[in-house]
């Protein structure tokens, strides 16, 4: 049933050397596809063990799973994007897809375009502290850790701690506030992040609740996804316990601390911002804006910019063609067009060649607008766009002010 | 030095705010000369790109007005027109444009003076608030 829980470990002998946590995730990938659930799995491997370059991998061979196996923290994959572009939108394909929690919000966004068939979908949630950008990561561990990167064959982010394992079997921890405040740890979009369990996926997985890291602990979500966890238990593909009342509440506690500092974060970061007088926030906006060199980097990796026939595009005659930087207008649009659904997913920030905050300004009017609005992007399918759409109920409110 | 006149961009919607102000005139009504009126057949018609072009070509202030909620003749695009206009302040602020040079008002066809009203009151605000920081920056360029 929704909102069951378990702690799981795999059964499965390969897979519990190769994986971490117990293997818990890789086993029920692999039967996903053993047991015709799904035609493929779609899921994030290291290019050639290259634990910087992590790739979004289609699987349909269940014993090529396990070359998934382990958490890839220096990767960020845009996994829904991947899915519309690539996959049509799982339009006549199932398949079951490690999500993030932004992975599977932008999923949901891009549900409600009709860009994304969540049907055809098994959404195997993982729960996540933050990401870190793969080239900072390296800078990162050369000079604040004093270890090769090529070393490192673990990461992994607890208590405020980043801890590195390196392959003579050593491990290395740092305070990640510390590192943060030095310009790494994780990606920014990453730390102002308050959504840690991806609990609008099908099945969450996660490590916190469990001890000696050799177990998962496993939240269902949907009506989908226990189905699912019942037939893996069934088969023997999972051995499960229910976890105790101090697991539980364990997961709370740390949940909610992790929640208490991406709260920290937003402060600061959106402070950034909104400090700045009306004057300077213009002359601010517009150097930015003036650096952009309109390669529409952003516009393509945003999960909420789906249009076909795009405003942007010079043939629409909107922004006039050929002009670097480009028409104000260009940022302008873009940045309203997607605001009020924007999951902070950072990919449009992480693209950006000219390195514009854009994830930053965008999120944080996002946080304006779902106050407003009363509404979270990337959790309910049946929610729609606040922006496009109103409801009967407001044709009985007469003030100017949308007050919902 | 010259009283700073604001140039304000009125998106006035055709079957309510467009014919109030042609009441207005016809009723002899006195108002600022400040609004530029851009008629729509609906407010409904009004999105971001107006507005935010309105602001990039040199508008002061921007006014939209429809039908009451309720009256709109397409049911629900002055509804839109109301989510989008309090959807966008939060931006114009966070980009130093300012929230309060946007401004929604409902006025119907029978309406003439509050179209005088709103058009005194707009321009009042927008005085106080001086000239749109794209146009002091156009002028220092
Ligand atoms: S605007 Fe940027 S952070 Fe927001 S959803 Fe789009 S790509 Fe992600
Ligand atoms: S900028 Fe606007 S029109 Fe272009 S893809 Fe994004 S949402 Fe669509
Ligand atoms: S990614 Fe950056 S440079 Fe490219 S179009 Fe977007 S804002 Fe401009
Ligand atoms: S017809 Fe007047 S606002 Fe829609």
């Amino acid at each position: 049933m929704k909102g069951d829980m378990y702690i799981a470990r795999s059964s499965d002998k390969e897979i519990l050397e190769k994986a971490e946590y117990g293997g818990a995730v890789t086993s029920l990938l692999k039967f996903a596809l053993e047991s015709g659930r799904v035609d493929a799995v779609l899921a994030i491997k290291a290019r050639d063990g290259n634990r910087y370059d992590g790739v979004p991998v289609l699987i349909t061979e269940p014993e090529e799973v396990i070359e998934t196996a382990g958490a890839l923290h220096c990767a960020s994959p845009n996994i829904s994007r991947f899915l519309k572009e690539y996959l049509d939108g799982a339009s006549d394909l199932k398949v079951a897809v490690t999500v993030k929690p932004c992975d599977a919000k932008a999923i949901i966004e891009l549900t409600k375009r009709i860009q994304i068939n969540l049907d055809n979908l098994l959404l195997i949630g993982l729960n996540c502290t933050g990401t870190l950008s793969p080239t900072k990561a390296k800078t990162m561990i050369k000079t604040e850790f004093e270890a090769d990167p090529a070393d490192v064959v673990a990461e992994d982010i607890e208590d405020n701690k980043l801890t590195i394992r390196l392959k003579d079997g050593t491990e290395k921890e740092k305070d990640l506030t510390e590192l943060e405040e030095r310009g790494y740890g994780r990606r920014e979009n990453c730390r102002r992040c308050e959504t840690n369990i991806p609990i609008m996926a099908d099945i969450a997985c996660g490590k916190w609740g469990t001890t000696d890291k050799n177990k998962t602990f496993i939240e269902v979500c949907s009506e989908k996804g226990s189905d699912f966890i019942k037939e893996a238990i069934e088969a023997g593909k999972i051995k499960v316990e229910q976890p105790s009342s101090d697991a539980i509440e364990t997961v709370r506690k740390k949940d909610e601390a992790a929640i208490e500092l991406a709260r920290q974060w937003q402060e600061k970061d959106f402070a950034s911002l909104t400090e700045m007088s009306g004057d300077e926030r213009f002359n601010y906006w517009s150097t930015q804006f003036s650096r952009c060199i309109k390669c529409y980097g952003c516009r393509d990796a945003c999960p909420i910019c789906y249009c076909k026939d795009c405003v942007l595009e010079a043939d629409r005659g909107f922004v006039p063609p050929g002009e670097v930087p480009p028409d104000t207008m260009f940022p302008m649009v873009r940045i309203t067009h997607v605001m009020d659904s924007c999951v902070n997913c950072g990919q449009c920030q992480d693209v950006c060649p000219m390195e514009l905050p854009l994830s930053r300004l965008i999120f944080m009017l996002n946080r304006e607008l779902a106050g407003i609005f009363k509404y979270e992007p990337g959790m309910d399918v049946s929610e729609l766009p606040p922006l496009r759409t109103v409801t009967d109920q407001e044709l009985s409110l007469s003030s100017v002010e949308v007050a919902l | 030095m010259d009283e700073f006149e604001p140039k304000i961009v009125g998106f006035f919607c055709n079957w309510c705010s467009y014919t109030g102000a042609d009441l207005a005139g016809t009723s002899r009504i006195k108002y600022p000369p400040n609004v530029r009126v851009i008629r729509v057949m609906c407010s409904g018609r009004v999105d971001e790109r107006l507005i935010l072009k309105a602001f990039a070509l040199g508008a002061d202030g921007v006014l939209v007005s429809g039908c009451h909620p309720g009256d709109c003749h397409y049911q629900k695009g002055n509804l839109s027109a109301r989510r989008r206009v309090t959807g966008l302040k939060p931006f114009l602020e966070a980009i130093g444009i300012g929230k309060d040079r946007l401004r929604l008002e409902w006025i119907s066809a029978s309406e003439g003076p509050k179209v005088a009203e709103t058009v005194k009151s707009f321009t009042q605000t927008i005085k106080g608030l001086g000239p749109s920081v794209f146009n002091r920056r156009r002028n220092e360029h």
